[in-house]
This record gives structure tokens, C-alpha cells and sequence, in this order.
């Protein structure tokens, strides 16, 4: 079976040129991208970059030594995976807190003469959650048929609606505690501004009166 | 390997020419489905670029989730440079493209705000896309169990169906998150401004009876000096 699984990985690597989209990134550009997603979510995201050739006029595969960083950061700001990955590359990570994670890409290039354009060309594809799993393999490791197959995907699928849900439902609950809140804080602070104009205006009546008193004018 | 093997070997192979993870559809051509949500610094533009083949369509979503006014100005190129769509300075749109062989270009443009960021929320949702893959030849590979085959491609039916609509779901589902994000930013910001001119005003409120009956003392002292 060895030639098989070889097929099925170069298959598997094929698969991964699907058309994805693509945007151009200076050389001391940092692009970013948020993703908010609940907790115990894994995300794998693919890169492949491109440099203009001046000659050919065109983009190419870029060398192996431009590589690109990538730093992804959880919603309190943490660092969770930072590392550089070569011309060509795909990170994984899984949140441990529901939230807006941040995915930074920015190249690692140093030799401003590989750079003569300008731009890279990368075109990005993130996977979240579900359309993470690679649905082949596990049909390999697990000798599913394909209806097996097939209900194992519904389930991953619905797993992922109801997971979610449930992290739309803690971030209406703090939504509704903010409106609340400021609701509160309004109906307060008329109150409160009322009782003060009514005291300083009562103060500054006493005050002067006295005032006026003991100048003999009153 | 045997012959059994063999057949079996072709069929596994021949799988991820047929799974959602390549993004390439069996059976019944769904769409694949992408979002980015991303923050537009004041006064830049950002394009993106898909490639697309002849006969697809693509459909794009996007919402402006945070920062100031809300809007944001999109416009979508054809790969002739031809401008399809353009929108001038709104919240949110949804444009469908019946698209030719070529790169799409859309850029979200922040160029006439000079002080605020914008949170931008788009997805992209791509039909149609394998017109050259054949999905149904890894069918020839499965052998045996013929009496049940009639049953089995009912139930496939149904399944299918359901992968469907999930699907949509799934789609909404991210919608609607980005509808609530949006939402709770704007409830945010008001929180902050409520607390901020609320100090404010108490500030001010304060100062100007102090100034009040200072003026007001003032003016009495000097006419004091004049009456003696």
C-alpha cells in the first residue's frame, strides 16, 4: 500500500493549489487577519507566495530563501504561535479561548535585491474548524466507506454549528450586559446631573445672599 | 498487490479528487466558501484577487464591522480591468459575479477617512468551480454490494441533501456573527462616549458655578470702593 499513501499525499498536496485567493505585500508590510472563533477550534491556514520577475514580466514561484512570519495572537494579546515558514507554508494552531484571534503574515526578507518589484504575491487560504480536517486521510486511517464517510463529515459539521452557537450565546449574554450597563449609567447620570444643578444652585443663592449681607447691601 | 488491492488503491487515491478539503465537489457542484475579516488602516486601499474560471460565479459578502462612520468604498475589476460594481461609502453589500476565465480584483478603499480604522468582514463564496474534474469516475472503482446499490444511492441522496443545507447554515451562521459583531461595536462606543462626556459635563458643570459667583464677588467689590 506503500505507493498508495505516497499517491494520496502528492494528491493531497495537488489539492491544496485550489484556486485561493491572492493580495500583494510590500517588504516591510504586515498584513493581517482576525478570525473570531469559539475555543477548541483548529485552524490551519495555506500560504504560497510568488515574486515578479522583471524579465519574464510575470509572477514566479519565489526562491526558497524569502520566506514569510507569521505570528498569530489570541484575544488577551498572547502570542501563540510565532514562527517562519519558507516560500511556501502552512500553520495550524487551535484556540484555547473563544475570540478574535489575530493571524499576522510579514516576509522575512533582508536582501532588498530579490525584492526588485516591490510586491509578493500570496495567496492565502485559512481553514476553520470543520473544513480543517482532511476528510482523506481519516478515510484512510479509519477504512471508512464512503457513506461512513460521509455521516462522519455531517457530524463534524454539525459539532461545529453547535459549538458556535453556544460561543453566540456567551458573547450576546456580555453584549446585553454592556447595553444594560449603559442604559444604567444614562438613567444615573440624568438623576445625579438634576440633584447637582438643583445644590449648586441652592448653594450659590445661600452664598451670595450672605455675601451681599455682610457687604450691607442687602 | 493484488487485483482487489489495486482497485481499492485507485478508489482511496481517487477520494480527494472528490472531498470538500480540496475544495472540489462530488455528486452535486456546492460552493466553496471563504472569509476574511481584516482591519483598513485610515486612509488606505486594499485589493484582493481570485483567480476564477469561465461559467462560475462568485458571490461577495461584505459588512464593515467597526470604526467610525461604518462605511467603507468597494469596487470589484474584472480581468480586463473593466470596473463591475462600485460602492460609495456604505455599511455593508452583496455582489454576485457570473465570472470569465481570469483574476478578479476587489478593493476596499478607507483613502477619505483621515483619522479612523475601519473592520472589515467580507466572504467570498465561489460556485461552479470544477468544471474540469469528472467527479462521478471513482464510482467505476466500487465493486460489489450490487442489491444494495439502489437503497445506497437513496441514502447518499438524502445525506448529500443534508450536507447541503448545512452548508448554508453554516454560511449564515457567519453572517449573523458578523452582524453581532458590528452591533456590539457600535454598543461599545456608545458605552465609552456616555462615560466620557458624563465626566465632562460634571467637569464643566462644577467650573462654571465656581466662575459664576467668583464674577458675581468680583463685581460687588468694586462698587463697594466707590459707594465710600
Amino acid at each position: 500500500m506503500q505507493p498508495c499513501v505516497l499517491a494520496l499525499l502528492l494528491l493531497a498536496l495537488f489539492c491544496s493549489r485550489a484556486p485561493a485567493l491572492y493580495f500583494h505585500i510590500g517588504e516591510l508590510e504586515k498584513k493581517c487577519f482576525i478570525e473570531e472563533i469559539p475555543d477548541e477550534t483548529m485552524i490551519i491556514g495555506n500560504y504560497r507566495t510568488q515574486l515578479y520577475d522583471k524579465q519574464k514580466e510575470e509572477y514566479l514561484p519565489a526562491s526558497p530563501g524569502l520566506g514569510m512570519f507569521v505570528e498569530v495572537k489570541d484575544p488577551d494579546e498572547k502570542v501563540i504561535l510565532s514562527r517562519q515558514y519558507g516560500s511556501e507554508g502552512r500553520f495550524t494552531f487551535t484556540s484555547h479561548t473563544p475570540g478574535e484571534h489575530q493571524i499576522c503574515l510579514h516576509s522575512n526578507s533582508s536582501k532588498f535585491s530579490l525584492f526588485v518589484g516591490g510586491t509578493l504575491r500570496v495567496h492565502l487560504d485559512i481553514q476553520v474548524g470543520e473544513h480543517a480536517n482532511n476528510y482523506a486521510e481519516i478515510a484512510a486511517k479509519d477504512k471508512l466507506t464512503e457513506l461512513q464517510l460521509r455521516v462522519r463529515q455531517l457530524v463534524e459539521q454539525v459539532d461545529q454549528i453547535q459549538k458556535e452557537q453556544n460561543y453566540q450565546r456567551y458573547r450576546e449574554e456580555r453584549f446585553r450586559q454592556t447595553s444594560e450597563s449603559t442604559n444604567q449609567r444614562v438613567l444615573w447620570w440624568s438623576i445625579v446631573q438634576t440633584l447637582i444643578l438643583v445644590a449648586i444652585g441652592i448653594w450659590q443663592m445661600r452664598h451670595l445672599k450672605s455675601f451681599f449681607e455682610a457687604k450691607k447691601l442687602v | 498487490m493484488t487485483p482487489v488491492r489495486r482497485f481499492l488503491c485507485a478508489w482511496l487515491v481517487s477520494l480527494p479528487l472528490a472531498w470538500d478539503s480540496c475544495g472540489v465537489q462530488a455528486a452535486f457542484s456546492q460552493a466553496m466558501d471563504s472569509d476574511f475579516t481584516l482591519n483598513l488602516p485610515a486612509g488606505r486601499k486594499e485589493c484582493f484577487y481570485q483567480t476564477m474560471k469561465r461559467d462560475a460565479s462568485m458571490e461577495i459578502e461584505y459588512q464593515v464591522l467597526d470604526g467610525a462612520g461604518l462605511d467603507v468604498d468597494f469596487s470589484i475589476f474584472s480581468p480586463s480591468g473593466q470596473l463591475l460594481f462600485n460602492d460609495q461609502r456604505k455599511s455593508d453589500g452583496v455582489h454576485t459575479v457570473e465570472t470569465e476565465d481570469g483574476d478578479y480584483m476587489f478593493c476596499f478603499d478607507n483613502t477619505f477617512s483621515t483619522v479612523s480604522d475601519k473592520l472589515v468582514f467580507f466572504e467570498l463564496i465561489l460556485d461552479n468551480m470544477d468544471t474540469d474534474e469528472d467527479p462521478e469516475n471513482w464510482k467505476e472503482y466500487v465493486h460489489g454490494i450490487d442489491t444494495l446499490d439502489m437503497k445506497l444511492e437513496d441514502i447518499m441522496d438524502t445525506i448529500n441533501n443534508v450536507k447541503a443545507r448545512l452548508s448554508k447554515s453554516v454560511q449564515i451562521q457567519t453572517l449573523l456573527r458578523a452582524f453581532e459583531a458590528r452591533d456590539r461595536n457600535i454598543q461599545e462606543s456608545n458605552f465609552e462616549r456616555v462615560n466620557f462626556w458624563s465626566v465632562v459635563n460634571l467637569v464643566v458643570m462644577v467650573m462654571v458655578s465656581g466662575v459664576q459667583v467668583y464674577l458675581v464677588r468680583s463685581l460687588f467689590e468694586d462698587k463697594k470702593k466707590i459707594r465710600t
